[in-house]
């Protein structure tokens, strides 16, 4: 099904995550909405392959690769396009070029670096943009190089390398909250040392104002290293009791409300009471007559 | 009495209160703004809000709901409700994605402080812009359909849909007790 949305209430990071946890593949458009007075506006495409990411532009001519070679110096638009004519159908123009000695590894590389890595990791500080995913567009040969590239590292570099964290600030974990870990072992995810240093503290009994004291790191620091942690698929976001009871508060106020109702409430230990079977048989009958 | 108490929870907005109101031989009790009878008890001693339901179906068996507080603070009494509780529905408004990662946010901290089963609730599944259930357990963090919680549309304004949603996670929780005799 085609998924739709804005950035600002779904975030490019989360987006990410989503079709790298779903293996999806597909098209990933995002328009970026800019001054409402102006008509200008940008289209971002991502193509995905089982979840990684297989190529990027900003048309659907087709002929976005081929422009990336050309500005490089490499080859004229025209020998790419007759070049590209001899390659099988389903096999991937960058890697076409490799194979017939057109293009060296090392220059694929640099092709993928610019045309994914580079525009994609850009998108991350985009304010809002309107996307839309479509899983039946099919994939470009064309516009790839042969290389992909996990939508965790596109995250993780692009997030990194992000100075103007504004359009993510809505979607920080809370300094208050703490971290856990969703992973059994060590992540096998290249940490820099700072996010190591937090990763240390996803056990859930920390809040991230803290472990930036503690690692003497400023909390939004800390915050952003979380997300990066949240949204590559490392920990949770696990929020903390924000105050202890009043003194006065009895720990049974559920209990208290009942009263009202029932005078032989069993459930005051901690943990709810058991149920017994013709309990649920009757709740389920008498349920079903409201159906 | 032989009490159950499911518990509603969810982000601000996703359908809590018209939920149990749905379901509820009385009038649900808010705590916070309609301060009466046992209710006021609580107001005097705390600042919280939960809402509170109930349907009694037999002289000594009643089913209690209770809304978790629409604050997104987390405070003792989402501790209580959810220590009391034997299974609770997690509602999100499938029309606002903004919305999921609160959902998660609660999810991951009502699965650390209790073990009681829990289902999924989409409201709002006919709305303009709604997510399928497919992508919005993705959303919510469960990318593998065989090891996620049931999820069902729900119509919180509807009783005959609340009804069915409080069979499927009273069927998903107690699976086994209600199988039938052989």
């Amino acid at each position: 099904m085609t998924v739709t949305g804005y950035l600002a209430d779904f975030s490019l990071p989360e987006l990410f995550q989503l079709v790298e946890q779903g293996n999806k593949t597909g098209l990933l458009t995002i328009c970026t909405l800019t001054d409402p007075t102006t008509v200008a506006r940008h289209n971002h495409h991502i193509w995905l392959s089982q979840g990684q990411i297989v190529a990027a532009g900003n048309s659907l001519d087709q002929q976005g690769l081929m422009r990336l070679i050309a500005q490089r110096g490499w080859m004229g638009d025209r020998a790419v396009s007759r070049l590209a004519q001899s390659c099988q159908l389903n096999t991937p123009l960058g890697l076409c070029l490799k194979n017939q000695g057109v293009l060296t590894a090392e220059q694929l590389k640099l092709l993928f670096y610019t045309q994914v890595m580079r525009q994609v990791c850009a998108l991350f500080a985009l304010p809002d943009g309107w996307f839309q995913f479509d899983p039946k567009a099919p994939l470009p040969v064309s516009e790839m190089t042969g290389l992909i590239a996990t939508a965790t590292d596109v995250t993780l570099s692009g997030l990194r390398a992000l100075k103007d964290w504004d359009a993510l600030d809505e979607k920080l974990p809370d300094p208050s909250s703490a971290l856990i870990s969703v992973v059994e072992s060590k992540p096998s995810l290249r940490l820099n040392p700072n996010e190591w240093q937090v990763w240390e503290f996803t056990n859930g009994t920390m809040a991230i104002k803290d472990i930036a004291q503690q690692l003497n790191l400023p909390v939004a620091k800390a915050q952003q290293i979380a997300f990066r942690l949240i949204v590559t698929g490392l920990a949770e976001e696990m929020p903390m009791i924000a105050a202890p009871p009043p003194a006065a508060f009895e720990l049974a106020a559920p209990t208290s409300l009942e009263h009202g109702y029932a005078t032989s409430v069993t459930a005051d230990a901690a943990g709810a009471a058991p149920v017994s079977q013709s309990f649920l048989q009757n709740l389920v009958g008498f349920l079903k007559g409201k159906v | 009495m032989e009490i159950m108490r499911l518990v509603v929870t969810g982000p601000v907005g996703a359908g809590k209160s018209t939920f149990i109101r749905s379901v509820s031989e009385i009038e649900v009790v808010d705590t916070d703004r309609r301060a009466t009878d046992d209710a006021l008890l609580i107001k005097k001693r705390t600042t919280v809000a939960f809402d509170f339901g109930r349907l009694q179906f037999g002289p000594d068996m009643a089913l209690h709901l209770y809304g978790t507080p629409g604050q997104s603070r987390f405070d003792f009494m989402w501790d209580i409700l959810i220590q009391k509780a034997h299974a609770y529905i997690l509602l999100v408004a499938a029309h606002r994605p903004h919305e999921f990662r609160e959902a998660r946010r609660i999810m991951t901290f009502m699965k650390q402080r209790s073990p009681a089963p829990m289902i999924i609730g989409l409201t709002h599944t006919d709305c303009s812009g709604a997510w399928d259930a497919a992508n919005i357990a993705l959303a919510l963090g469960y990318p593998d359909p065989a090891r996620r919680p049931p999820i069902v549309a729900v119509n919180a304004n509807e009783t005959a849909s609340v009804a069915q949603a409080v069979i499927s996670l009273v069927q998903f929780t107690w699976a086994g007790s209600l199988a039938p005799a052989t």
